[in-house]
């Protein structure tokens, strides 16, 4: 692997600021130090967005141009405190990469070093469990990569930064207690995370960052993006947090770290960082009165900016940081569903709450019971959809008893159970009518055989596609048509049936539609429906009432 | 002197089962685009469903206004009557307010019992003709209100709809909205329960719709008088009350349309039942 070139490494992190884009909700509603106000996502990313403004575009670009603009686009652009120690790993990068044209994976690895140095100098009292632990071990880590005398290529270096980064994240809640309190991993290191990801992503074709959905980010990760423990915010509303105040000193001869020694006495959450011309000041002061008024004796000030973060702070609690889980309703329908066309079908038929998963991913217990609680009703009834979600559907029902399971087994029979519920009567008939419907219709799904067998007679060779009827292989055919005509054959439908059928994500609507007409043309009298399931692995299923 | 019971069109009452017992009917107004027009009286239920399915807008109804209460009471009063009113559901409806406002202006005294039936359509129709068919008796004018409050429980109705979107438009959806979903071809039964609509079950098809119907009301036995109802189907009207034929006798079973103020928020395709159960 060549050296990275100015225009790859722009690249990199202009594919961070998408991302950073992505996860700006998740990173707000994970904010709860120094300041629970809800703002490090939109801080993180305007901070990236006017280093990337900053930075110039083409093709003959050198590495230290890219890095040393965007250093001076987010030193300008910072936004809070988060904001300002990402313009430091900026700045790190282009202390690194200063005069190069490229730069290979020893400038990489010294580059995160400078950048941990930078970040930890700008702050008054560093914190650990921060953002500045997440840039310190991803930094450390590359270093010891390359200590260990392991192939020096700048993706190694750049994912084992990512790895080690997101290891850090999980860690956080350990070294800071406000985390462990609040229940969330810290909401600027995600953000470091995110950014280190969004390069890789750009770096290594074929990588992305779902590996990031896998962190346990907080204790309730409901659809309202709330992550904190219930009621922490609510804690928070007592403390006096002042104003976050920010602004530029711009003069001759500056002091840098006379600046920084003085506030650091008079403010908390100070970042301080700049040169002798130009030095950008972060604080929360009960009144930004008197630091205004000194950075005014030093030189002229400008990017002033003031919140009230007792504003915010209720805001945040009010809003996004508090989740409101009281029922609303007495009763909702909630089902696992797979695909676009059954998520929304299940939605238009009445239910409350859909929870992806299917055959090949079955939603964890934990997400059943999450996704109960968002649905915010008295009594909740889970309709699994598939015959291994089952299971995890009872447990999470033994788990919260205003869970009632009905064990439909696939999407017909769920399809069925949701059109025999009724909000407007008692639990207990909806349970024995939703029971009840689940005799009263079958089954058939239509899948591609990936391996030869022969079940019960029937051969079947590989990539032929097999229909299954109750869950036991009935018929084969070349096409999926082919099998779903065999196995409805095999169903016998009487000759008043209602037949839907639920085409899949592979199978293209002509297709569908053609078969349901030939077939309504054989069999008139028999009624059949068609859905656009969009359902996974399945070619179709359809079902027979 | 006499008894004289008076109701609005949504009690979709036929005609001359209305002029054989004396049974005063003030039209709703139904409103199709920039024309108004009197509900029975010059909009006939076969001109309304015709138009329906091309009307641009969706059409709308409007209650009979005090004044027709007025000159209705009037009229029966200074021909020395007592009146019994019985109206659709507040809930559904400001026909009340209108008959009360008629009331009030006729003063504390005047012989006017106005009376909430908490139904619509033909459930409303086949109290009233049993209003009329008891004031034709001898009773007391207080009695006989007294016993059209005390049996309006009895009457029930199930109506089978070929789609909730007329209803919804109307902003008469009330609990059913909950079978509101369009995906899937379903034709929802609904009911009057406490004087709104309430959602009943979602079988997948018309044939299934009719048959069970048919099955609702059969557990609502024994009744002692009948209606269908239908809107632009008449076979299938007749075949469930062929189906129903055993549970009362013919002279008490009522066959009629939903009329254009009924029309305008059950569509085309619509099928009723009612049935009035034997009281204790």
């Amino acid at each position: 692997m060549p050296d990275l070139s100015g225009k790859e490494l722009r690249e990199a992190f202009a594919r961070a600021s998408v991302r950073l884009r992505e996860y700006r909700e998740t990173i707000n509603a994970l904010n709860v130090f120094p300041v629970p106000d809800g703002d490090t996502g939109t801080n993180m990313l305007l901070t990236m967005l006017a280093a990337m403004e900053r930075c110039p575009d083409g093709d003959g670009l050198t590495v230290s141009e890219v890095a040393s603009q965007m250093a001076q686009g987010a030193f300008f652009g910072a936004r809070g405190n988060s904001g300002v120690i990402l313009s430091q790993f900026f700045q790190g990068f282009s202390d690194a990469l200063q005069e190069k044209e490229s730069f290979s994976g020893h400038d990489l690895v010294h580059a995160f070093d400078l950048a941990t140095k930078a970040a930890y100098g700008s702050v008054g009292q560093p914190v650990e469990g921060t953002m500045l632990t997440v840039i310190r071990q991803a930094a450390e880590a590359v270093k010891e990569r390359v200590g260990n005398g392991d192939a020096v290529h700048i993706p190694g270096i750049w994912e084992t930064a990512f790895k080690a980064s997101k290891e850090a994240l999980i860690q956080t809640p350990e070294l800071l207690p406000v985390l462990r309190e609040a229940g969330v991993v810290d909401s600027g290191g995600l953000g470091i995370v995110v950014i280190i990801g969004g390069g890789l992503e750009a770096l290594v074709p074929g990588t992305d960052l779902t590996s990031l959905d896998e962190i346990n980010l907080g204790s309730v990760s409901g659809p309202g993006g709330n992550f904190t423990k219930e009621g922490y915010l609510d804690t928070t509303l007592e403390t006096e947090w002042g104003y976050c105040t920010e602004f530029i000193i711009n003069g001759e001869g500056l002091n840098l770290a006379g600046v920084r020694d003085r506030f650091q006495k008079t403010s908390s959450s100070t970042v301080v960082v700049g040169d002798d011309r130009h030095v950008r000041v972060h604080i929360h002061a009960e009144d930004p009165g008197p630091a205004l008024s000194y950075a005014v004796s030093l030189g002229s000030v400008s990017n002033i900016k003031i919140e009230n973060m007792d504003h915010q702070n209720s805001e945040f609690a009010a809003g996004h940081g508090r989740p409101d889980t009281s029922p609303q309703t007495e009763m909702a329908v909630l089902a696992v569903v797979s695909g676009k066309g059954l998520a929304a079908l299940f939605r238009d038929s009445g239910c409350a709450c859909v929870v992806e998963g299917g055959q090949t991913m079955n939603p964890s217990v934990e997400q059943i019971l999450e996704a109960a609680k968002a649905a915010r009703a008295e009594r909740v009834i889970v309709l699994p959809n598939n015959k291994n979600t089952i299971a995890a559907a009872r447990q999470a029902a033994a788990s919260n008893e205003a869970l009632e399971v009905i064990p439909t087994a696939n999407i017909p029979q769920g399809v069925a159970a949701l059109l025999a519920y009724n909000p407007d009567q008692p639990l207990e008939n909806n349970l024995r009518a939703m029971n009840a419907a689940l005799n009263q219709v079958s089954s058939i799904a239509v899948t591609k055989a990936v391996r030869e067998t022969s079940v019960g007679g029937v051969a079947v060779a590989c990539g032929d596609f097999i229909g299954l009827l109750e869950d036991n292989l009935a018929a084969t055919g070349r096409s999926p048509e082919e099998a779903l005509g065999a196995t409805l054959a095999l169903a016998d439908p009487s000759s008043d049936a209602i037949i839907t059928i639920y085409r899949g994500y592979d199978t293209d609507f002509q297709s569908a539609e053609d078969f349901a007409q030939s077939f309504e043309e054989k069999l008139p009298g028999i009624q059949v429906d068609r859905v656009d399931g969009g359902q996974p692995h399945y070619h179709y299923f359809a079902s027979i009432e | 002197m006499a008894i004289r019971i008076v109701t609005d069109s949504s009690a979709d009452l036929p005609s001359d089962l209305a002029e054989r017992h004396a049974i005063t009917v003030l039209p709703c107004y139904v409103i199709v685009g920039d024309e108004t027009f009197k509900d029975g009286v010059d909009l006939s239920a076969d001109d309304f469903y015709q138009r329906l399915e091309s009307m641009p807008q969706p059409p709308t109804t409007s209650q009979p206004s005090t004044a027709d209460f007025e000159a209705v009471y009037r009229d029966l009063i200074g021909q020395g009557d007592q009146v019994i009113s019985i109206h659709v559901s507040a809930k559904l409806s400001g026909t009340l307010n209108s008959a009360n406002q008629a009331k009030s202006a006729l003063g504390a005294d005047a012989p006017v019992e106005i009376i909430d039936s908490n139904l619509a359509s033909i459930p409303l129709g086949l109290t009233v003709l049993d209003a009329a068919k008891s004031a034709q008796g001898t009773a007391e004018f207080q009695t006989v209100a007294q016993q059209v409050r005390q049996s309006l429980h009895l009457s029930h109705g199930f109506f089978a709809l070929d789609t909730l979107e007329y209803l919804q438009k109307g902003g008469r959806i009330g609990k059913a909205q909950a079978f509101l979903g369009s995906m899937l071809s379903v034709k929802p039964i609904l009911r009057i329960l406490d004087g709104e609509a309430h959602p009943v079950e979602r079988p997948r098809s018309r044939e299934r719709a009719q048959r069970r119907l048919v099955e609702l009301v059969r557990e609502l036995s024994p009744v002692r008088q009948m209606a269908v109802i239908h809107s632009t189907d008449p076979t299938r009207a007749e075949v469930v009350r062929n189906e129903l034929r055993d549970l009362c006798p013919d002279e008490n079973v009522v066959q009629t349309r939903f009329g254009p103020t009924l029309g305008t928020y059950l569509g085309p395709n619509a099928l009723g039942v009612a049935v009035t159960q034997v009281g204790p």
